[in-house]
């Protein structure tokens, strides 16, 4: 407790190099939600893409039931395709007569026989869409293949960029962090110099000389990924009803409030991880004792 | 009871501080050590605190070898032992109660003992109506007892003094040794002072260990030191 108001004595004394290591922290974790928002996000999008029909097949009309059989079994062979389903003429004549309902001029003098018999395929991973794509067209019973593989190559990319630029944008103002950390707390030493000679020359232990700079360090972590997560969940509060509206029948918001707890505790363990290290850091450079 | 056996001391600068240093002073001796400056009078104090090692020989503190005590023991062994420093090493931030009450936080004890350990010992060396001063606000002789009160606030065994009368007027010095050696009497602590200081030794008749270059010389009970 002693060290604990000692720590706070301290960081009171130079306001400025606190505020220094608190915003740093603040920051690097507020970027860190925001790039853990978004990967999510994209993931979530991505699943659902992934879950509609990717590869929608249509058959020439002199294609049997049979026939198209066996091209689905030749598909699934492939180990690719989360799922095949058969649309026969009938079914598509159902939908079309849905999707146009409400337009009595299209639906006039249409029969089944207007429409193709198609296949819808889902593929494992988006990015096999194109080898499933070439396996149909090669069938010379398929007239026409639509596939959304831009759409779905544009989001994995996009994730893998957002991804990778995550990493490594986070990763540089971790480091930024670190080096702040290390820093204020090595110039709390040099000004703290005198007071650390007294207090080990009167028998304190190398861990009670220390003590106080590991709550400062701990103190940034806590206080910047609090305070970084709270900016995430106004932020996302704010703007979540007008990215969901672009987003559409994608349900990523509203995000669940126990997301941002566990977001919290995961990065103030992290936080608190940098604030004490860094301080280790500092200490074992920094402090002498004889 | 503190043993020196054949302590020699040599500084990286190839300068020789202490030669074969041999002496045992036992408990609840009233010790001065003096010399010139450079004699190895701070040599002496800092190695009994393990601040510096001996290049060679053994330091006893009560049978126990304090060259054998690990590193992370040497804060135990400096509980035991008070020390006023030359330049008296007081926080100029912290007040005389907060200087005085440092020994006792690095003990962990609690804020009622504290308050109580540190009022008795000011009381002791008169200065309980200067304990929310800064150290700015002291004359010399209030600094040097304040430094005292801070030496024996955790009841050492051994209280160390190194040049405590250095910048007093003669009133102030010999108040300050009075309080060393009421300190030696009431509470038998081992009191070793460095010194040069003459006129204080002779004045008070203790034992005398003279140093010269490194080396004993003289060690005399109520002894005198003669300056040439």
């Amino acid at each position: 407790m002693r060290q604990a108001k000692q720590a706070i004595k301290i960081i009171r004394r130079s306001p400025y190099q606190a505020l220094a290591a608190t915003l740093a922290m603040s920051l690097t974790f507020f970027i860190t939600s925001i790039f853990v928002i978004l990967i999510i996000g994209g993931q979530i999008v991505l699943n659902y893409i992934e879950q509609r029909p990717q590869v929608i097949a249509f058959f020439k009309d002199d294609a049997k039931e049979s026939q198209i059989n066996e091209v689905m079994e030749k598909v699934k062979s492939t180990n690719l395709i989360k799922d095949v389903k058969y649309v026969s003429k009938e079914e598509a004549l159902a939908i079309y007569r849905e999707r146009n309902k409400d337009e009595p001029l299209l639906l006039e003098s249409v029969t089944a026989d207007f429409l193709p018999a198609s296949i819808d395929i889902s593929v494992k991973k988006a990015q096999d869409i194109n080898e499933v794509t070439k396996l149909i067209k090669e069938n010379p019973l398929v007239e026409r293949v639509i596939t959304p593989e831009n759409l779905v190559e544009q989001l994995v990319k996009w994730t893998k960029t957002i991804r990778t630029g995550g990493i490594v944008f986070v990763s540089t103002l971790l480091a930024v962090s670190f080096l702040i950390i290390i820093m204020v707390i090595g110039m709390r030493i040099a000004l703290r110099r005198d007071e650390i000679s007294i207090m080990s020359l009167v028998g304190a232990t190398k861990w009670y000389i220390s003590k106080p700079f590991f709550i400062e360090g701990a103190f940034y972590g806590v206080v910047g990924a609090s305070i970084a997560v709270f900016l995430t969940y106004v932020l996302i509060l704010f703007y979540s009803p007008n990215i969901q509206q672009f987003l559409g029948p994608i349900q990523v918001f509203p995000i669940d409030p126990l997301f941002f707890i566990y977001l919290w505790l995961g990065e103030m363990l992290c936080a608190v991880s940098i604030g004490i290290v860094g301080a280790s850091i500092a200490l074992y450079r920094y402090l002498k004792i004889k | 009871m503190i043993k020196f056996e054949s302590v020699n001391k040599k500084y990286h600068s190839g300068e020789t501080a202490l030669e074969d240093i041999s002496v045992t002073i036992e408990n609840g001796d009233f010790v001065f050590v003096v010399g010139t400056s450079g004699a190895g009078k701070s040599t002496l104090l800092k190695l009994i605190t393990r601040e510096i090692l001996p290049t060679s020989g053994h330091i006893y503190f009560n049978d126990q070898d304090i060259l054998k005590i690990p590193r992370s023991k040497v804060p135990i062994l400096r509980r035991r032992i008070g020390t006023v420093f030359q330049d008296f090493k007081l926080l100029l931030t912290k007040t005389v109660f907060e200087n005085v009450a440092v020994p006792l936080e690095v003990l962990s004890q609690k804020e009622s003992t504290i308050e109580r350990e540190v009022s008795t010992v000011l009381e002791k060396v008169g200065l309980l109506e200067k304990a929310n001063s800064f150290p700015l606000q002291l004359s010399g002789g209030e600094i040097q007892r304040t430094a005292i009160a801070r030496a024996i606030v955790s009841k050492p065994e051994i209280l160390l003094a190194d040049e405590p009368t250095g910048d007093l007027d003669p009133k102030n010095s010999l108040d300050i040794v009075r309080l060393l050696e009421k300190i030696n009497q009431d509470d038998k602590t081992i009191v070793i002072m460095a010194t040069h200081n003459a006129q204080v030794v002779n004045h008070f008749k203790k034992r005398v260990i003279v140093l010269d270059k490194g080396k004993i010389v003289k060690d005399e009970k109520e002894g005198k030191y003669e300056t040439s």
